[in-house]
């Protein structure tokens, strides 16, 4: 088990920088989730780390060492490969014990480790089997059990379900979520999910282009995120942004003008930042929170356009002028399509941005 | 369903019919012929006529040998030359990398007369550039064409010269199929480039490999060209005859056509054969 520490890292391809400079501590046992949209430097950080990739800048230090000339096998780490990188010609035994094998590592030591793997992942009965003969779950199991076999200090996972279907990835979600509790190690699990990134992570790193724009909790993120980005990302629906218009100010508060909503005005309190009475900023309301006409500060009339129903809740998808709402109801107070309902958002269940995204507190 | 089939048959008709007059029949004809006296006027059926020469035709025998010695010797090496090559061509370090794609693949799209004739001027006794290089060197010169062990080197040596490159360019496709991703899992259980090549790039290169193999064998088993032009008509004294040759001289030079069949039959049912057996030994585990 170690720590994972990576120090201003950098990383360019030619004169074009996608990482720019990371800092990120990830404690030993720590199970950490970087998630980001495609594009954002995820897997370039992780295959940094795993010695896949040169680093251009800064340092990655594993268990206290740093790793920035070590080569990939000698970090200490396992990685999971997105499209499980299982040798095609191998049995799941050869597969697990290759690498062992082409070391000289002692005959009863592999077998020893193939058994306690295979133990692990359920994976027993299949042994004598090639990966085309496998499903895409048993495939995964046995990539993540040739990363086990190596003992290593820190796991990696890139994308590890993204090739699964949705049945397979919530029940591969919950074995690796037991796979870390089980085996205590540090576990690196890199997605674009963020509903993967809140159901596993101690904690997430949210990245976005080549930039990391907060660490913290899931829920940490979910309900104090740091920027409109964040605050974009993290949920399943998203946020909604309402466009808002600052007509008046005081020592503790702002008030807003919801500009797509016939001038309906919220009182916002706030502790830090106070924004010039004019100024464009951005109201977010994530769907859970808005509430029944008058139960809030301020309601905002909408006609549902189309409804989900998930069976507890359903998703109104709602027009309010140029803007569309996502708005979670109850079973109980299920909106069909057209129907002409009010909102009702509370200042303190909503969260304030300015133009160029940044929390306003 | 009928209907539309029996449209599209129509449409198909005008080739079906190219492909049975041109193709089928004469594969049937020349089985026919096989079986019949043709230096006689007129032809008449003689199963054992020709079959029976073929065994023990010295002339058949020595073209057989010729022909597996080729076989035998040039399509490994070849293979493992284009192995070699299309690695050399996959690797990232290389620089201008479709120049020699393009310089590798070249000798298949050269003439055959064109590239036969330089290859007798380069191994020509006393002008050829390659016996000169033997003399800078301190070696004797080699008389290519009238020595027949020589002269059976140089037909191997302009066979994989013509053909090295076009299996290189099929094993390099093979190679750029192989996810880069399994070369990085191998790299982190700290497997060397040598093993990564023997345990990793060659077993997922069988498929590709045997294929190469495959159209080698056919290609051997009919060798004409350079036979025919390079030494002389299978020279010296028959020592280059193949099978392609000598169903040529049978068929084309002696007008033999019966035998020249059962020569063409022989070259085709041991080419099977030759597949049918290492596509045997190098089938995959169920």
């Amino acid at each position: 088990m170690a720590a994972v520490t990576l120090t201003n890292v950098v990383k360019r391809f030619g004169v074009f920088e996608v990482v720019h400079g990371a800092n990120i501590d990830i404690a030993d046992g720590e199970f950490v989730v970087f998630v980001g949209p495609s594009g954002c430097g995820k897997s370039t950080l992780l295959r940094m780390i795993a010695g896949l990739e040169d680093i251009s800048g800064g340092d990655i230090a594993i268990g206290g060492k740093v790793m920035n000339d070590v080569e990939a096998a000698d970090r200490g780490i396992a990685m999971v490969f997105q499209s499980y990188a299982l040798y095609p010609h191998m049995t799941v035994e050869q597969n697990l014990s290759f690498g062992l094998r082409m070391n000289g590592n002692p005959k009863a030591d592999t077998e020893r480790r193939v058994k306690r793997a295979a133990e692990i992942l359920r994976i027993d009965e299949l042994m004598q089997r090639r990966p085309k003969q496998l499903s895409g779950g048993q495939r995964q199991r046995v990539a993540i059990g040739r990363a086990i076999v190596r003992e290593p200090q820190v796991f990696l996972f890139d994308e590890p379900l993204s090739n699964l279907d949705a049945e397979l990835r919530v029940q591969m979600r919950v074995e690796i979520s037991r796979l870390h509790k089980e085996l205590g190690v540090t576990m690196i699990y890199v997605t674009h999910d963020q509903t993967e990134a809140m159901t596993l992570a101690d904690r997430i790193v949210v990245l976005k282009a080549g930039n990391v724009e907060q660490i913290g909790a899931p829920l940490d993120l979910y309900d104090d995120p740091a920027n409109r980005f964040v605050a974009g990302f993290i949920g399943s629906p998203k946020m909604n942004f309402l466009k808002a218009n600052v007509v008046e100010t005081s020592n503790s508060a702002a008030i807003i003008e919801l500009v797509n909503h016939g001038g309906a005005r919220l009182r916002k309190p706030l502790s830090n930042a106070f924004p010039a009475v004019g100024a464009e900023v951005v109201l977010g309301v994530r769907p859970e929170h808005f509430f029944e006409a008058g139960e809030g500060d301020c309601d905002i009339p909408v006609k549902a356009d189309v409804a989900e129903h998930l069976g507890s809740v359903s998703y109104v998808y709602a027009n309010a002028g140029p803007e569309e709402l996502i708005v979670e109801r109850e079973a109980s107070r299920q909106r069909a399509s057209g129907d002409h309902f009010t909102v009702s958002i509370k200042a303190e269940r909503s969260l304030l941005f300015d133009k160029a995204g940044a929390r306003i507190r | 369903m009928r209907t539309q089939n029996a449209t599209a048959y129509r449409f198909l008709t005008p080739y079906l019919l190219i492909f049975a007059i041109f193709w089928i029949w004469p594969i049937i004809s020349s089985f026919l012929i096989s079986f019949q006296a043709t230096r006689t006027v007129p032809w008449r059926f003689a199963p054992t006529f020709n079959w029976g020469r073929l065994i023990g035709d010295p002339a058949f025998y020595n073209a057989l040998k010729n022909t597996l010695l080729i076989l035998v010797i040039q399509v490994p090496v070849m293979i493992s030359l284009a192995i070699v090559m299309a690695v050399l061509l996959n690797s990232p370090l290389l620089k201008a990398r479709g120049l020699y794609r393009f310089a590798f693949f070249a000798p298949v799209v050269v003439g055959e007369v064109a590239y036969s004739a330089v290859f007798r001027l380069m191994f020509s006794l006393d002008f050829g550039i390659i016996n000169k290089l033997l003399n800078s060197v301190g070696l004797t010169k080699i008389d290519w064409f009238s020595n027949v062990t020589p002269a059976m080197a140089l037909i191997m040596i302009a066979v994989t010269w013509r053909w090295a490159g076009y299996n290189a360019i099929i094993i390099l496709a093979g190679l750029q199929s192989i996810p880069e991703d399994v070369y990085e899992a191998a790299t982190l259980d700290r497997v060397s480039r040598v093993k990564q090549f023997f345990y990793i790039t060659l077993p997922l290169l069988k498929p590709v490999i045997v294929f190469c193999a495959v159209l080698s064998i056919i290609g051997t088993m009919q060798l004409f060209t350079e036979p025919f032009l390079i030494t002389e008509r299978g020279g010296p004294g028959g020592g280059t005859e193949t099978l392609g040759l000598l169903l040529y001289r049978q068929g084309f030079r002696s007008l033999n056509f019966g035998y020249a069949s059962a020569v063409a039959y022989t070259m085709a049912g041991l080419a099977i054969a030759i597949t049918l057996v290492q596509l045997w030994l190098t089938r995959e585990p169920k």
